[in-house]
């Protein structure tokens, strides 16, 4: 793998008539991590991957990812023979069977990986002969992630994998995800599920109504963002805390409560210089900074 | 693979309409031998009483315009379903993410559908040929091969029009009932206005039949076959082009 972005857009939009699902999308994935890509439902990102991945043309803009441009239809099959893609519904052909599935997709896949095609099989217990249309939502999605597992792709991307699984599958999941990344897969995953995202992502991305507004590692993330509860005397005035880095304010009599994205020292000391009674400085989940990003917004 | 699961798709509405199609030639014919033989079934020895040659084959004409209509539902049918259907349904983003192209996904289906169609129009007369020919009473093979022709020459645009139909509009039944409604519609047109044109006249032969012997002439409309073919060839270019800009 190289340096190179394994995903980079550039201005990328899509318009529905009046309507934007995604607006002027500058978007870098590192190649070699496990990237989310977070956002409300009709945040755009199942548009930007149907993009990337040439279902759907871009109304403007470009990108390219595994370094070729996703316009080009020639260039975009082409760049799907390193890209596995499990789509949120978990598509799969209702009137093949489990095998007949496999022997489909792996027809298509020359570096087709039997060992992991086996034991996925095994360890999700996947009945070969049954008809796809007989499986249930967690078969169907064990399933769907066989087939983007033992493709040998370069660039993996989920869209809300964990979809339909129960607990226990959700933990194969994750670990089959790090493990993945480890053997140098990118990894380009939305979802809901915060909990998990947090376990394993390294970088995130967050989208919200077609325009990203996070992009960052979760390090920088987790050692940026700080929520700080100030009491103070008497009723402390807002207007003294839009500082560069505050994000929201909220005020109940004389409590104030700050959510910073970074500056969290001056905005201490601003506290200070205004005679704070108590402060308290607390990191933030992803959780947190997930919804008052989206809140805000 | 692609054909693989092309078949599997189109496998349950062929072998119904080859099925129904090849039973109901078994059968006709079977009726016409016994007309045409009156109360001499099975006729001896290829005997026929006089005049009845001719009316033996004015039941196999009888027999095209009825094969004509059901070969017609028979290939719109098959040329339902492909990419934008499978949209509706959810599995588009699984075909699409293969790293195959959308005019080879067109290709592929438009190739196993002309396949079942012309298997469609040789099997049931095969077996028109066949049982005529267990009755002593064997149609000539040139007429099977003239109305076979006929069939497929003149008739596979029906089965590019449903393909670009289906091309167009996703639902499970607004697509086959469009498709329907624009094949009765262009028939009826046709006869009211440009008779001549009329591809409908052109597959059952009407065009083509001596009307004294009821034999199709070997003189052949070919350039109505050749317009039919190429009209059918732009219509699936159309769809090819039509699939290529969609979203999905």
């Amino acid at each position: 793998m190289t340096n190179e972005p394994v995903i980079l857009t550039h201005c990328l939009t899509k318009s529905y008539g009046t309507a934007k699902a995604v607006r002027a999308l500058n978007l870098s994935v590192e190649g070699n991590r496990i990237t989310a890509f977070l956002g409300r439902n009709g945040a755009g990102k199942s548009t930007t991957i149907k993009m990337l991945l040439g279902m759907i043309r871009p109304t403007s803009g470009s990108a390219t990812m595994l370094g070729k441009q996703i316009i080009d239809a020639e260039g975009n099959r082409e760049l799907r023979k390193h890209v596995a893609y499990v789509a949120e519904d978990k598509p799969l052909y209702g009137y093949m069977t489990v095998e007949q599935t496999i022997r489909f997709a792996s027809s298509f896949y020359p570096d087709w990986r039997s060992d992991v095609e086996k034991k996925l099989l095994r360890d999700y217990e996947l009945p070969l002969h049954r008809k796809v249309k007989a499986l249930s939502k967690g078969m169907r999605t064990k399933l769907a992630l066989l087939l983007a597992f033992a493709r040998r792709p370069d660039l993996l991307i989920l869209d809300e994998p964990s979809e339909g699984l129960d607990p226990v599958g959700i933990e194969y999941l994750l670990q089959v995800l790090v493990a993945q990344a480890a053997e140098g897969v990118s990894v380009f995953f939305s979802s809901h599920q915060i909990a998990e995202v947090e376990r394993v992502a390294d970088h995130v991305c967050i989208l919200e109504k077609g325009c990203l507004l996070v992009d960052a590692s979760l390090d920088q993330l987790r050692q940026s963002y700080r929520r700080i509860d100030l009491v103070f005397a008497s009723v402390p005035p807002e207007r003294d805390f839009h500082i560069s880095g505050v994000e929201r304010i909220q005020t109940h009599g004389r409590e104030m409560s700050v959510f910073a994205s970074r500056n969290a020292e001056a905005i201490i000391a601003r506290a200070r210089d205004l005679e704070a009674v108590s402060v308290e400085v607390a990191p933030v989940g992803l959780r947190d900074i997930f919804l008052e990003t989206v809140k805000e917004n | 693979m692609l054909w693989y699961k092309a078949w599997l798709e189109t496998r349950a509405r062929f072998l119904t309409s080859l099925a129904t199609l090849t039973i109901f030639c078994g059968v006709f014919v079977h009726h016409a031998v016994y007309v045409a033989c009156s109360n001499t079934f099975p006729c001896a020895e290829g005997w026929i009483r006089p005049g009845r040659q001719a009316e033996f084959y004015r039941l196999l004409v009888v027999t095209q315009e009825f094969v004509v209509l059901m070969w017609v539902m028979a290939v719109v049918l098959l040329g339902m379903g492909g990419i934008v259907r499978e949209k509706a349904l959810g599995t588009a983003s699984l075909t699409l993410s293969l790293p195959v192209s959308r005019t080879r996904l067109m290709r592929v289906r438009v190739g196993l559908g002309v396949l079942e169609a012309i298997a469609l129009a040789v099997l049931p007369w095969a077996t028109v040929f066949g049982v005529s020919w267990v009755a002593r009473m064997p149609v000539l093979i040139t007429q099977v091969g003239l109305y076979v022709l006929l069939l497929i020459g003149g008739g596979l645009v029906y089965f590019a029009t449903a393909v670009l139909v289906s091309s167009v509009v996703a639902g499970e039944y607004t697509a086959p009932a469009l498709a329907f409604g624009v094949v009765l519609l262009t028939a009826i047109m046709f006869d009211a206005w440009l008779r001549r044109f009329n591809v409908w006249r052109l597959v059952t032969g009407d065009y083509s039949i001596d009307r004294n012997t009821y034999l199709l002439s070997e003189h052949l409309p070919w350039l109505g076959i050749v317009a039919s073919l190429s009209t059918a060839g732009l219509i699936l270019l159309a769809s090819v082009v039509v699939v290529q800009r969609r979203d999905f």
